[in-house]
């Protein structure tokens, strides 16, 4: 359905939709930690950032093409979060959540100031758009770019859907509910939950490199804990644990950001007010709220719905 | 079995991103009627650290359209200013641009602040088919390395500005120089420039510092200044950032030891920190002082609207317009293959005496002017008086270059 | 300038930083001990008292009266804010507080915004205080030297209220044993918005005192939350005496690698914090998290 988005909205709106989806690949990727293993990541606009310079730079540097630019910056990004996810590991509940803004906070100082390489907080300007020896110049325009996005996010939904039906997804879920009881019951809980932290970052890292050929421009704002925050209130507002409500939320997010500072100027006000109320009383999110009324029948998903009794 | 959950999952997915759509129904918006009237855009940045910058600009947009409507608007059209706050972050910057392309169907820009946000800004020129003449924005690269057709700068440089201090350094005693920048394009650009300069002069350059935008303690900073042993500094500096500066500077008696010389001073900043500013020695863009008919209407209008005269960035914002309006109604259209090629060639008597817009680089050529910050009669702050002129093809360097030979 | 009369000076300015980072921080960990609550609308409440400051100040001509009015506003604020939000959310997990105090932060700053608009405001410092003085020949600013000796005072005062009253008592068992406080018949709810409240207020001081010197601005809050994080961490999450430390710490790192390293000064915090979690994840004085 949303293939035939270009038939619907305008150029404007088809902007909009494109980095709400985009964002929407970010804040899936922050729900296999957030959602599924309860690791609370702080610093989640690092993988973003990341990915968003280093596709940025390879555009810009080298004569890669768009479609192979972003999977590398993406796996390059889950490679050092591997390192990363290693360190931060180590700590459990807040501790973690605080290495991993530290982490982000790290990567934000050094770009600030890594002129040569970043551009500081100029960031780099001018990220083509290229399409490559293979003649891939569908992509290169703004609807060609939106399908490719919608690729990605179907991709990389698909995965994500893939991986938490999985038995490794079994275990995430283990771990999130009674990580005691899951290594006792002989799993070593700290290699899993460093391999979901770097796929979450990798993931996450793909949003970001989407996001430079996109914008045509990456800097320090990507990196900074702002984001970081905006995107825990898209999967939190959205539905943790459910993949496409961080989808929706970003959608959501994205949505309202832009109508209210349209409308006015205080619309952080009321977004605020929004997040802070969906925090109280709906705290399963949107999707929550949809799947309640429109799946009333708990033939579909039983798990969901134990998992849902148990967030209560 | 599975394939059915997937088929429900999917369409209540797809049924609620059309739900989220269609209540959001502001997305499906109205093209906007391009064809009356003169749409220009300013995404500025009216708050942060430079949002007095940002507001200066917008009066100088905002008075200019209003007198520009009130004589019958450009080509028999109302001219229409498009006003969006990018907080002075390029990627808003680059967003709330594209939304007026995109959405109102703007193709004419002016007024973005920073310079970081002016080079976001420029690669897109060419596919939004826009045109932007910049009124603020200094950094050298956007008419040398970063040049793209369709920009056009009607302001003076950071360039310019730090040649137009060198040029007066070359008759002044100061032997040796710091600098310090905010650390951006802007601030490293005019920094670099600076340095160059004094270096062709042989005189002794010591050393340079750069603080973050939004940097309120600039304690370390003077302390480095103080250390460094120079009997002159170089300061490129703007909006909140510079009133902290100047007045912590005071605070810790640095004026004393060493003179302060700077690219660029508004009148924001002598306002806010009164004595502080006592004693600066700077170039300015555009000075309500200068002496010239064009100058003085001006002025009368500005003090008409706002009580007070016009600052630094007003008058290049109002400039940067009238040249703009030349360019149209040479072209007698606004289409941007039409209006870039009157542009090109155009030249204007204005404020600032006569300017021309040079073909190679699209720089606005026009001379420097050094002032130094003073007490006046009618005056509760420091006020600039002019020291020293510059004419332009002195103070302009050479053809998409940054720095000058001799 | 000496070699000695620059390490004075430039260690009385990262003394005066260091209080202003302590105001934030001691509040920050109070309420983290106490409530096992990450506010991150901490800093906001610090900008709150700022421009509370500077309306209070020009109320009442007072910059004293001020001080003293401005943080018992915020307080009184944050007090409130734990009354009606908070409380429903003690049942959950702790992710929503974060979440809350997230959304806190966004209202109180458009909040800010609204009340005193965008514009950066400019407060007085009291005339006492507004001077110069000669350290080993050299000029600094009077108003430094006062904020560095107020965090010194606040952070006995503190220390003696913690050791000394029944509140202070009701508050450290409370850290260390909530349910047992609750069975000796304390109303535990009462000393959590007490605590809330306090660990408000004194982030009001922290923006007050802050005022005079780096303006009343909307970016405040931003800027100083991440710091008040790290020293929090470097210390000890609900470590008092940690928040000192981390504060004392910080500033240190903060003004002398500025001027020794400018460009890697930022990094290089953020460098220590990771090393600081790495080797002790309580931070250097607190208890494993």
């Amino acid at each position: 359905m949303l293939a035939l988005a270009p038939l619907v909205f305008p150029t404007y709106g088809m902007t909009l939709l494109t980095e709400a989806l985009i964002l929407g690949v970010f804040a899936m990727s922050l729900d296999l930690t957030v959602g599924y293993t309860r690791l609370i990541s702080f610093g989640h606009a690092a993988a973003y950032g990341f990915g968003a310079y280093a596709c940025g730079w390879l555009l810009l540097h080298t004569p890669l093409p768009m479609v192979a630019a972003i999977p590398l910056a993406a796996l390059l990004a889950g490679v050092v979060a591997i390192g990363v996810a290693w360190v931060c590991t180590q700590a459990t509940g807040v501790s973690f959540s605080m290495l991993t803004l530290a982490f982000a906070q790290l990567l934000y100082a050094v770009a600030y100031k890594w002129t040569s390489v970043t551009g500081g907080s100029d960031g780099l300007a001018g990220i083509p758009r290229r399409p490559g020896p293979l003649g891939l110049h569908v992509f290169v325009s703004r609807n060609g770019f939106y399908y490719l996005v919608l690729i990605v996010l179907f991709g990389a939904f698909l995965f994500c859907r893939a991986l938490v039906r999985s038995p490794f997804g079994a275990v995430l879920r283990g771990i999130r509910d009674n990580e005691a009881k899951t290594l006792a019951l002989g799993y070593n809980t700290r290699g899993y939950k460093i391999a979901v932290v770097a796929l979450s970052y990798g993931l996450g890292a793909l949003a970001g490199a989407l996001y430079a050929p996109f914008a045509g421009f990456a800097n320090t704002e990507l990196l900074f804990w702002l984001l970081s925050g905006q995107v825990l209130i898209m999967v939190i507002v959205g539905g943790a644990g459910t993949l496409i409500g961080p989808i929706l939320g970003a959608v959501f997010f994205l949505t309202v950001e832009h109508q209210l500072s349209n409308y006015t100027e205080a619309w952080g006000l009321f977004f605020g007010l929004i997040f802070i109320a969906f925090v109280i009383f709906a705290p399963e999110g949107i999707w929550g709220l949809i799947r309640a009324r429109f799946v009333r029948r708990s033939a579909v998903e039983p798990e969901f719905r134990r998992g849902v009794a148990r967030a209560r | 079995m599975k394939p059915a959950a997937k088929m429900t999952r999917r369409n209540v997915a797809g049924l609620a991103a059309g739900g989220v759509a269609a209540a959001a129904s502001p997305w499906v918006v109205r093209r906007a009627y391009a064809a009356e009237p003169i749409k220009i855009g300013a995404p500025l940045a009216l708050t942060g650290p430079l949002g007095s910058v940002g507001q200066q600009l917008k009066r100088g947009c905002e008075l200019w359209v209003k007198w520009q409507n009130q004589k019958g608007g450009l080509l028999g059209r109302e001219i229409k200013l498009l006003l969006e706050d990018t907080g002075g972050n390029p990627a808003d910057a680059v967003r709330k641009a594209q939304e007026m392309v995109e959405r109102d169907g703007c193709n004419i820009f002016t007024g973005i602040t920073l310079s970081s946000e002016a080079l976001a800004v420029v690669p897109k020129l060419d596919e939004w088919n826009a045109i932007f003449v910049s009124s603020d924005n200094g950094d050298g690269r956007l008419t040398a390395e970063s040049f793209v057709p369709n920009f056009f700068r009607g302001n003076v440089s950071a360039p310019m500005g730090a040649r137009a201090v060198s040029l007066f350094l070359r008759t002044a005693p100061y032997k040796s120089f710091y600098a310090i920048g905010m650390d951006y394009a802007w601030g490293r650009n005019s920094v670099s420039v600076f340095e160059s300069e004094m270096k062709q002069a042989k005189k002794n350059f010591i050393g340079s510092v750069f603080s973050p935008i939004g940097t309120k303690d600039f304690s370390t900073y003077i302390t480095k200044i103080r250390q460094s042993g120079a009997d002159a500094c170089y300061v490129t500096m703007a909006g909140d950032d510079y009133n902290a500066f100047l007045s912590q500077a005071a605070q810790y008696e640095l004026p004393k030891k060493v003179q302060l010389l700077s690219e660029v001073v508004d009148l924001t900043v002598p306002r806010a920190v009164g004595d502080a500013a006592l004693g600066l020695i700077s170039s300015m863009r555009y000075c309500f002082r200068v002496d010239n008919p064009k100058n003085k209407e001006f002025v009368a209008i500005w003090e008409k609207e706002y009580g007070i005269p016009p600052d630094n960035n007003e008058g290049e914002q109002w400039q940067a317009l009238q040249i703009l309006a030349a360019g149209i109604d040479k072209a007698k259209s606004t289409g941007t293959k039409v209006l870039r090629g009157a542009l090109e060639t155009i030249e204007i008597d204005d404020i600032n005496g006569i300017v021309p817009i040079r073909k190679c680089d699209h720089q606005a050529v026009q001379g420097g002017t050094v002032v130094k910050l003073v007490k006046a009669e009618g005056f509760s702050y420091p006020v600039p008086e002019i020291i020293a002129t510059f004419p332009g093809d002195k103070t302009v360097p050479a053809c998409n270059k940054m720095t000058f030979e001799d | 300038m000496g070699l000695l009369a620059f390490f004075v000076t430039q260690s009385l300015n990262a003394l005066s930083q260091a209080a202003l980072l302590f105001f934030l921080g001691v509040g920050l960990t109070l309420i983290f001990g106490i409530m096992r609550i990450v506010n991150f609308a901490h800093g906001t409440f610090y900008m709150l008292g700022a421009f509370v400051g500077y309306s209070a100040a020009r109320l009442t001509g007072s910059f004293w009266l001020a001080l003293a009015l401005a943080p018992l506003a915020v307080g009184i604020v944050g007090a409130l804010f734990e009354l009606g939000i908070l409380r429903r959310l003690y049942r959950r997990d702790e992710s929503a507080f974060l979440m809350v105090t997230f959304g806190l932060a966004l209202v109180l700053t458009e909040l800010i915004r609204l009340g005193w608009g965008p514009e950066a405001l400019q407060v007085e410092a009291p005339s006492v205080f507004s001077g110069i003085v000669f350290v080993l020949g050299e000029p600094f600013p009077t108003y430094r030297l006062f904020l560095a000796g107020a965090g010194i005072l606040v952070a006995l005062a503190i220390w003696q209220f913690l050791e000394r009253t029944r509140l202070g008592l009701l508050i450290r068992a409370t850290s260390q044993n909530a349910e047992m406080v609750h069975a000796l018949g304390i109303d535990v709810n009462l000393v959590r918005s007490a605590v809330f409240g306090i660990g408000c207020g004194l982030a009001g001081v922290g923006g007050v005192l802050a005022a005079p010197l780096v303006t009343a601005s909307i970016g405040m809050a931003a800027e100083m939350i991440i710091d008040a994080f790290v020293i929090v961490i470097i210390g000890g999450m609900g470590s008092f005496p940690g928040s000192l430390l981390g504060a004392v710490l910080v500033a240190f790192v903060q003004v002398f690698g500025e001027y020794y390293l400018p460009d890697l000064a930022l990094a290089f915090m953020y460098l220590v914090m990771l090393l600081v979690l790495v080797v002790r994840p309580g931070g250097l004085l607190g208890k494993e998290a």
